[in-house]
């Protein structure tokens, strides 16, 4: 591992000036991620600065607190555990719990951040060897998975230039819960919805969220859903436990007397974001809550995908996910 | 650099170097000219057996039939230095046969086995003592005895070898040590001061930012109770207890925890006693060979304070991120369950 400069931050804004002065810098909360990729020289930086000593310091930054409106902000240094088991949370929007519990390991939850779960970097084997070509680690250099091994490959929200699979769980059922990341930069506190914070590759990769350098995370919103605990996160996996999504999905429904009144559609481990897709929720409004309704709207999300070879089977593990969690919901009494 | 590999290579001549040994005294190509050499390069402080290794070497090649004493010239060369540089080596083990018109004539990189001193012999004998262009062996006559001397210090070598192999096994943090002062970095931090308190204990360290809580237990404390297994937060080999919480010792740096109370698979037992989980572990076979037992006792103590469900099943799915490639998971999930049971109770 390449040594770097290690610094502690007095306040958020602290740190996110110190990043902010240094084009090499990061934060490091959880490090989960981090610190795997630093092994393996996928990431390089030249300071880290420790975010974990805030948690005294600004106490909201690692609390979850319920909003007047019936929402729920957690900080950004609550740690995935923590959001689990969180008892609003698992009431109010148990699609968050499941899909956080469904994630990584007792071990990792209990070190992993809301801020850095949301940061959390592609699994794509080729990203993650410095050996290869990848254009998302080094722009320019070109994809090896498109022609190469790609069966963990996303099929939505694709380009040319990068097929790698978004591999986090929490951030999937988020977006179905339309959350809302705070964040604050040198200019202040800005705030943008889930689904406009990660971006799809296009022809940067390299780009993944629209954070600027130096912009800290310091909370997620989880608005209010009158419906939010008729919900479910369903996961498929190589093994039963502790592995990455084949294919996974985030629903929450609203069935009043067999009939749709609204959903909240999201795919995990077949796209290149956290994929909420407003297309198959937009069917499905206003229709019986029936197995060919639900097949019928796991069609229209899946309208898009682009196989590429070894993944191919991901689009209709992908549909079949759907209408399991789909169904799994609307039996919910 | 290739272009300096390819000068060094078998059939050029020698880089023009001027060597210098630790004791002062150098010498350059010219001087050598005339006679044939042996060029050894040999790391130091990475081989305890180094200095012996290197006597028996001399003494065998000295001693090598149809090889007369006055030919070879050994040198203890550092292996980052300047002259290892223009022989293209970076940082091992490497040996050079030049022959009298400074030719290389055989050369070597990496560990010499016997085998490879009887090939230098060999090439000694065969091509640095023939005149240029020719491959036949010089009349030179053997020394009385000298068969005899030879074999005897062939075995002394393999010996040296052997022990060292054994030594350089059981001193992981020096061979560390040496491999990461030869590594190139593109920046330099300095090692910090940094207390852990681990089982209760304050541990004064000092170490760079980048050790991980894993390497700063093992490698820096002493505390080898804590696995390597992956080292890359996919095995739970390394789970410690942080602030009672478990974690993954691997993934995560020491520097980050100055305020935390780590607690170890050293720290679980009350002198003699065993904690109820160990006792547990061992009543129902909740392991083989014991590599990932010191991490899935430290999951198992921790999971007593989660939210775990009662079933065999969420005992299974709550202990998923730990990988126990003996397959012991029937009397881990059984010693987990009887603990459970008894603190319920």
């Amino acid at each position: 591992m390449r040594p770097f400069d290690y610094t502690t931050a007095t306040s958020s804004a602290d740190a996110a000036r110190m990043v902010a002065a240094d084009p090499n810098a990061r934060f490091i909360a959880g490090g989960t991620t981090l610190v795997d990729l630093m092994k393996l020289e996928v990431e390089t930086p030249d300071r880290l600065v420790d975010l974990n000593m805030l948690a005294e310091k600004e106490p909201a930054l690692a609390q979850i607190t319920e909003l007047p409106d019936g929402g729920v902000r957690i900080g950004a240094l609550v740690r995935n555990s923590d959001t689990a088991w969180n008892t609003t949370i698992k009431s109010r929007f148990p699609v968050l719990s499941e899909a956080l519990l469904a994630g990584a390991s007792g071990q990792i939850r209990n070190m992993a951040t809301v801020g850095g779960n949301l940061l959390q970097r592609t699994r794509c084997w080729y990203f993650r060897d410095t050996a290869m070509p990848c254009n998302k680690r080094e722009p320019g250099s070109g994809c090896s998975a498109i022609a190469g091994h790609n069966r963990m490959h996303a099929v939505l929200g694709t380009s040319s230039s990068c097929i790698a699979t978004s591999p986090g769980d929490m951030p999937v059922a988020m977006a179905a819960l339309g959350a809302v990341v705070r964040v604050r930069g040198a200019s202040g506190e800005r705030t943008i919805p889930i689904t406009a914070f990660h971006v799809v590759p296009g022809a940067h990769p390299e780009k993944e969220t629209v954070l600027r350098h130096g912009e800290l995370i310091t909370a997620v919103d989880i608005p209010a859903l009158a419906y939010g605990q008729r919900s479910h996160y369903r996961k498929v996996r190589d093994r039963a436990s502790y592995a990455f999504a084949l294919a996974s999905a985030a629903v929450v429904l609203d069935v009043q007397g067999g009939t749709v009144r609204n959903a909240r559609i999201a795919l995990g481990g077949v796209a290149t974001k956290p994929w909420r897709s407003t297309d198959a929720e937009r069917h499905l409004i206003g229709k019986r809550a029936t197995p060919e309704v639900f097949r019928a709207a796991a069609d229209v999300a899946l309208a898009g995908a682009v196989p590429r070879g070894e993944n191919a089977f991901k689009i209709e593990l992908a549909k079949r996910t759907l209408v399991r969690a789909l169904t799994t919901v609307a039996e919910m009494a | 650099m290739p272009e300096l590999l390819t000068c060094a290579s078998v059939g050029t001549l020698a880089p023009d170097f001027a060597l210098t040994y630790a004791d002062g005294r150098s010498i350059t190509r010219h001087e050598l000219r005339g006679r044939p050499a042996i060029l050894a390069f040999y790391p130091r402080h990475w081989d305890p057996a180094r200095a012996e290794q290197l006597a028996h070497f001399n003494a065998m090649v000295s001693a090598a039939p149809g090889v007369s004493a006055e030919v070879p010239l050994l040198a203890d060369l550092d292996p980052f230095g300047e002259a290892a540089e223009q022989f293209g080596v970076c940082g091992e083990h490497a040996v050079f046969a030049l022959d009298a018109e400074g030719v290389i004539r055989w050369s070597h990189v990496g560990a010499l086995s016997a085998a490879d001193v009887d090939e230098l012999t060999d090439a000694l004998k065969s091509r640095c003592l023939a005149p240029l262009g020719t491959t036949a062996p010089p009349d030179v006559v053997p020394t009385e005895g000298r068969d005899l001397l030879f074999q005897q210090t062939r075995r002394q070598f393999i010996a040296t070898v052997l022990a060292a192999a054994v030594v350089l096994a059981a001193t992981p943090v020096e061979a560390k040590a040496e491999s990461v002062s030869g590594a190139l970095t593109p920046k330099s931090v300095d090692a910090i001061p940094v207390t852990l308190n681990v089982n209760g204990r304050a541990v004064a360290l000092t170490i760079e930012p980048r050790v991980t809580l894993l390497d700063a237990l093992r490698e820096y404390a002493g505390l080898t109770g804590t696995k390597k297994g992956c080292d890359h937060g996919q095995c739970g080999a390394c789970t410690v207890h942080i602030d009672g919480r478990r974690q993954l010792s691997c993934l995560t740096f020491a520097v980050m925890h100055t305020n935390a109370k780590i607690t170890t698979v050293e720290g679980l037992a009350s002198g003699d006693t065993l904690h109820a989980m160990q006792a547990a572990f061992i009543k129902h076979d909740g392991f083989q060979c014991g590599y990932c037992t010191p991490g899935q006792l430290m999951s198992a103590t921790a999971l007593l304070r989660e939210p775990c469900g009662t079933a065999d099943a969420d005992v299974k799915e709550c202990m998923s991120g730990n990988i126990c490639r003996c397959g012991a998971y029937p009397g881990i999930v059984a010693a987990i369950q009887e603990v459970r049971a008894t603190s319920r109770g």
